[in-house]
């Protein structure tokens, strides 16, 4: 600090721009390292992404871009939603059987009025 | 009873006591500075409650600015921090609340406790998905080294030209780091100038993105970032942090602790701890770093043309940090493929202000395409940018300290 108190405008400019390089300098290391990661993590996906590219690749070429994508499922949503349901017209009376409860049972569900004798 | 009525004893009470309140003090010498404090405080407490400036910090330290500028209450005792000492005598004999509270700046407690919480709450997905966004957070130290020479043209000492400087860095914990070690006696006004600009990102920004870009280019939408693996996400912070400190010891303290909250809240094993530090942990920090530095603004120390000149060169710092981050973004597009072009908009989010530069960056890109979206392409020079500004505290340290 006291060599400091003297520094002139030359040790000022100086110490700015080595200061500036030295951020650009660790943090473009930190790239490499991060690169290099990046690979390590991503080398098993490559092979995989390039063997659908090469069968598939209008598909591939398709489904990665996000305005075709959006563009289709728009279309689709606006055709199914222009679909009428078609009924069947006809009418059929379905027996059900279920199997005997007290707790499905009709006549316990009611309330027996008592008689009078 | 005449006696007494007879020799005054009671008027001479009565002026002796309004002597020695508080309100007696304006009347004295220099007691107009108190007032000025005191109005100041009540206008930062109106920015952060009404116009919502960075309200959890600026309230805290408008508050601690009022308490501290209070005549006569005695809240803060700069003189026990005197040319860069403790004097632990006297603080353990006189020190009150806000004096004890301050051994929590000085000693750079807090801005490490806050940059854990800072680290918990940072999703580092987007810069390890794009690692090229480190060159945008290291373009926007700009300010930084820009402004650490503006100060010396004003006629600043070198070691208050890096405390200045790093406000460009637009990260607050790493100003009162780096101040409290380099140059304590502008914690107050270095404090209030950061995170006051920090709050005017959104005004400050616009004009000079625009300013330095074109139409083509403010519309350039750029491609999907990758997915990051969660064991990317966990070694990421433990790597950081190994070589950062290596390379830079100096800075290992911030970005240690940076890297620590973030692999907490990465490694999905200590819930409790995470959800501890993003919250109570970091809620407590705040409230009395807020109140500590506050309370150094005192009139004597605030009330000077160095004041002037530090508001004026924040400015300027942010200014320049925001250019260097969108210049380099037009700089980098000259080498690359069309298709990977970067939308230089996201260049001014290096400057830290997290998210708050990366939000402004994705406004100022919808106004121009509203179906661009750059707010994830904007966080990865947005966090780059703490990590750089921390490198650079880290620097001017080594250089200054």
């Amino acid at each position: 600090m006291d060599k400091l108190a003297n520094a002139g405008w030359s040790e000022m400019l100086l110490m700015a721009l080595i200061g500036f390089l030295l951020v650009f300098a660790v943090l473009v290391l930190l790239i490499f390292v991060m690169k290099g990661m990046g690979w390590f993590f991503t080398r098993d996906r490559k092979p995989k992404a390039a063997a659908v590219t090469s069968s598939e690749p209008a598909l591939d070429h398709a489904i990665s871009d996000q305005e075709i994508a959006a563009a289709i499922i728009t279309a689709l949503k606006l055709y199914k939603s222009n679909l009428h349901d078609q009924e069947s017209e006809m009418l059929t009376i379905n027996r059900i059987t279920r199997a005997y409860s007290p707790w499905n049972s009709k006549i316990h569900g009611l309330t027996q009025v008592p008689e009078k004798k | 009873m005449v006696a007494l009525l007879e020799s005054n004893f009671i008027f001479e009470s009565l002026v002796k006591f309004a002597e020695t309140s508080g309100f007696g003090a304006f009347f004295a010498e220099g007691g107009w500075k108190y007032l000025v404090m005191i109005a100041l405080a009540c206008f930062l407490l109106y920015l952060a409650i009404k116009k919502q400036f960075e309200p959890l910090l600026l309230l805290p330290i408008a508050f601690g600015m009022l308490l501290t500028n209070l005549p006569g209450a005695d809240m803060f005792h700069p003189t026990l921090f005197d040319e860069g000492q403790i004097d632990w005598y006297d603080l353990y004999k006189t020190g009150g609340l806000l004096d004890f509270l301050y051994l929590g700046v000085k000693l750079g407690i807090y801005p490490c406790l806050i940059f854990v919480g800072v680290g918990a709450m940072t999703d580092f997905g987007p810069l390890i998905a794009n690692p090229k966004s480190f060159l945008l957070g290291a373009a926007a130290q700009l300010g930084i080294f820009a402004t650490f020479l503006g100060a010396y043209a004003l006629g600043f000492e070198p070691n208050e030209c890096g405390s200045i400087g790093i406000i460009g860095g637009a990260d607050g914990p790493t100003s009162i780091f780096l101040t409290a070690r380099l140059a304590p006696e502008l914690l107050g006004p270095i404090a209030i100038a950061a995170y006051s600009y920090m709050a005017l990102v959104p005004v400050i920004q616009p004009p000079i993105m625009r300013a330095l870009t074109t139409d083509k280019e403010r519309r350039i939408k750029m491609s999907q970032l990758r997915q990051v693996s969660k064991t990317e996400k966990i070694l990421f912070p433990i790597i950081i942090a190994i070589v950062i400190s290596l390379l830079l010891p100096s800075a290992a303290p911030l970005v240690g602790c940076l890297m620590l909250g973030n692999l907490i809240k990465e490694c999905g094993v200590v819930d409790r701890l995470s959800k501890t530090v993003q919250n109570e942990l970091m809620n407590i920090v705040v409230i009395f770093l807020g109140i500590s530095v506050g309370a150094t603004a005192t009139a004597a120390s605030f009330l000077n043309v160095k004041t002037l000149g530090i508001l004026v060169l924040g400015i300027l710092a942010f200014s320049c940090g925001s250019a260097g981050g969108v210049l380099l973004a037009k700089f980098m597009n000259l080498f690359a493929k069309e298709g990977n072009k970067i939308n230089p908009l996201i260049g001014s989010a290096g400057v830290s202000a997290v998210p708050m530069a990366a939000r402004v960056s994705q406004t100022v890109g919808q106004e121009y395409d509203k179906s661009n979206f750059l707010l994830m392409h904007a966080m990865g020079p947005n966090v780059a940018g703490v990590v750089g500004s921390a490198v650079a505290a880290g620097i001017l340290l080594a250089f200054l300290g």
